[in-house]
């Protein structure tokens, strides 16, 4: 990979919307800079906000530090700290939110 | 009454108490984890009677980020201003807790408040090392902020000082040796003290509330005593499984008075605080709400008292049950022996009022604001929207409800007001969540008097 390397990134749940993000960006900056709407907060990793889902591809995601190890199996990522490590596919937005939050009373934590 | 020589608030709480009936309220109004991409916003809503546009929002006055999660609100100034005519209570102060934003609105035009400032989170994480303002008082011409994180959302945190220009003067505090986390505070100049409060590190309740978390301790169980002048902690006391997660802090609205209440949270106790005649400080547990058995939970439920307040008279004590779904009234002539006069429901993880008004209710009674004269508690439904996203998911969808609660002032009792709903479902812009409330008059968690 070189230094100056770009990654698709498809938006699934945006039309498909295809994004060229460079090395070092972030998903959510792409996502502004291309005029799609998403949930974001603390811009540090900290918050939950940004959460969505990846669906194909990794990223590496410094200072991370709002998801639990059972998110993380289900395939959330925070858009504010994502940086895409190879072409991926991700889905964005309170709609993916669905298995995001559990009520921590009900039922056995993992 | 007479205003020719004074500025803000009143010469004393019984003075407060005479002040005319409030007419509106504000309101922070959230998209945060919504779905709804924009700003968080002042929902101004009409609480006059005779007005014809009175239980519904009248003005909305919108922060200009995307993301802020408004949660707590302070003016510039307050009662303890009152001798300074140069001052007003003109100012609201607005934090986010995700951006660290605090957003200043003019309300000189109490129907339609305008932004004035936003001190950028980046220049207080940059000037203050510190991150997720949340409880706002001012001090005179000064204001303080209790601040729950450091610049990376790490505790304990600290408090940021501003001016009465909203310039950043930096930290407050000269020491916070023994405090492992930040929340809320009341001070009590009279006596030289404040007292403080602990929820969690940023990084830990702003993803969501895990029990793992509390195992681990990562929330707070302690209550600190400040000496208010020499800005330092004097004594800390670690309240144990009694003490979890203790959040608001308030003081008797008696300025010679040097007791007060706050309510762990988590373990759903009220306690009393107070200064001894030797100056030390002491606490007592004096209200334990059981926890409740549900059909389907691994784990009692607590009722998590999200919320507390006392009357401007010191005679009565609210709180809300934010899991149960009750709000209680308790006489507490007798400091240490609380009576519990009134208790209705609302929402609720019980179940036992799930419609109110004609509105199906979405989260449980959570922000509560009393009326000067002790009579209307305004209540909203909202806790945190991560939080509100656990517990009650339909809130994102449906928004949050503000109801108004009739409280009768000389035999105890509280009712559901039939005539007054704010419904956050139906805003124009899709639904929001409604939280904290403040009157332009003051109410009973901003007055302190020096």
């Amino acid at each position: 990979m070189t230094a100056d390397a770009t990654h698709k990134v498809t938006v699934a749940n945006r039309g498909g919307r295809e994004l060229a993000v460079a090395d070092g960006e972030n998903i959510a900056d792409a996502c502004e800079a291309a005029g799609i709407a998403v949930p974001i907060a603390c811009r540090y990793g900290g918050c939950i906000t940004c959460a969505g889902r990846l669906v194909s591809g990794s990223v590496r995601q410094p200072k991370g530090t709002a998801l639990n190890k059972r998110q993380s199996q289900d395939g959330y990522i925070l858009m504010c700290v994502a940086q895409p490590k190879e072409d991926c596919i991700v889905e964005v937005g309170v709609e993916t939110h669905t298995n995001l939050y559990r009520n921590p009373f009900l039922g056995p934590l993992k | 009454m007479s205003k020719e020589c004074c500025g803000p608030g009143y010469a004393s709480p019984k003075e407060a108490m005479q002040a005319d009936r409030e007419k509106l309220l504000h309101t922070v109004a959230l998209y945060v984890g919504t779905g709804v991409e924009k700003p968080d916003y002042l929902a101004t809503v009409d609480v006059d009677p005779d007005s014809p546009t009175y239980s519904s929002v009248v003005a909305r006055t919108e922060m200009p980020q995307v993301g802020d999660e408004l949660h707590h609100s302070g003016w510039n100034a307050c009662s303890s201003c009152h001798d300074d005519a140069s001052k007003s209570r003109q100012y609201l102060l607005m934090p986010g807790v995700r951006t660290s934003n605090i957003n200043v609105i003019d309300t000189s035009d109490d129907t339609n408040p305008k932004l004035h400032k936003v001190i950028s989170g980046d220049e207080i994480k940059a000037k203050t090392n510190l991150s997720a303002p949340h409880t706002v008082h001012c001090l005179g011409a000064d204001i303080i902020i209790s601040m729950l994180g450091d610049a990376d959302g790490n505790a304990p945190g600290g408090f940021l000082h501003i001016n009465e220009d909203f310039d950043i003067v930096g930290r407050w505090e000269n020491d916070i040796t023994g405090m492992n986390y930040n929340y809320d505070f009341w001070y009590q100049p009279r006596h030289n003290m404040m007292v403080s409060s602990e929820w969690g590190a940023p990084n830990t309740f702003m993803p969501g509330f895990d029990l793992e978390d509390v195992g681990a301790g990562k929330y707070g169980q302690s209550i600190h005593f400040w000496d208010f002048e020499g800005k330092k902690i004097v004594k800390s006391i670690d309240m144990g499984a009694d003490g979890m997660i203790p959040l608001e802090v308030r003081g008797l609205h008696d300025p010679d008075s040097n007791e007060g209440m706050f309510a762990a949270t988590l373990s759903s106790n009220v306690f009393r605080w107070w200064k001894t005649d030797d100056g030390d400080f002491e606490i007592e547990k004096v209200i334990d709400i059981p926890t409740i058995d549900v059909d389907g939970f691994p784990v009692p439920m607590p009722s998590l008292i999200t919320d507390i307040l006392i009357s401007m008279d010191d005679k009565y004590l609210y709180f809300a049950n934010w899991l149960h779904g009750d709000l209680r009234q308790y006489d507490i002539t007798d400091r240490a022996n609380p009576k519990m006069t009134g208790q209705v429901w609302l929402g609720g993880m019980l179940g036992k009022a799930p419609e109110v008004n004609g509105v199906k209710v979405q989260g449980a009674p959570q922000m509560i604001q009393l009326s000067l004269d002790g009579k209307r508690l305004y209540v909203t439904t909202s806790l945190f929207s991560s939080w509100d996203n656990q517990f009650y998911p339909g809130m994102k969808d449906q928004g949050g409800q503000m109801y108004m609660i009739d409280c009768d002032t000389d035999k105890g009792g509280i009712s559901i007001n039939p005539d007054f709903v704010v419904d956050f479902g139906k805003e124009p812009n899709g639904p929001s969540r409604c939280h904290e409330m403040r009157y332009p008059g003051g109410d009973v968690t901003s007055d302190i008097w020096m």
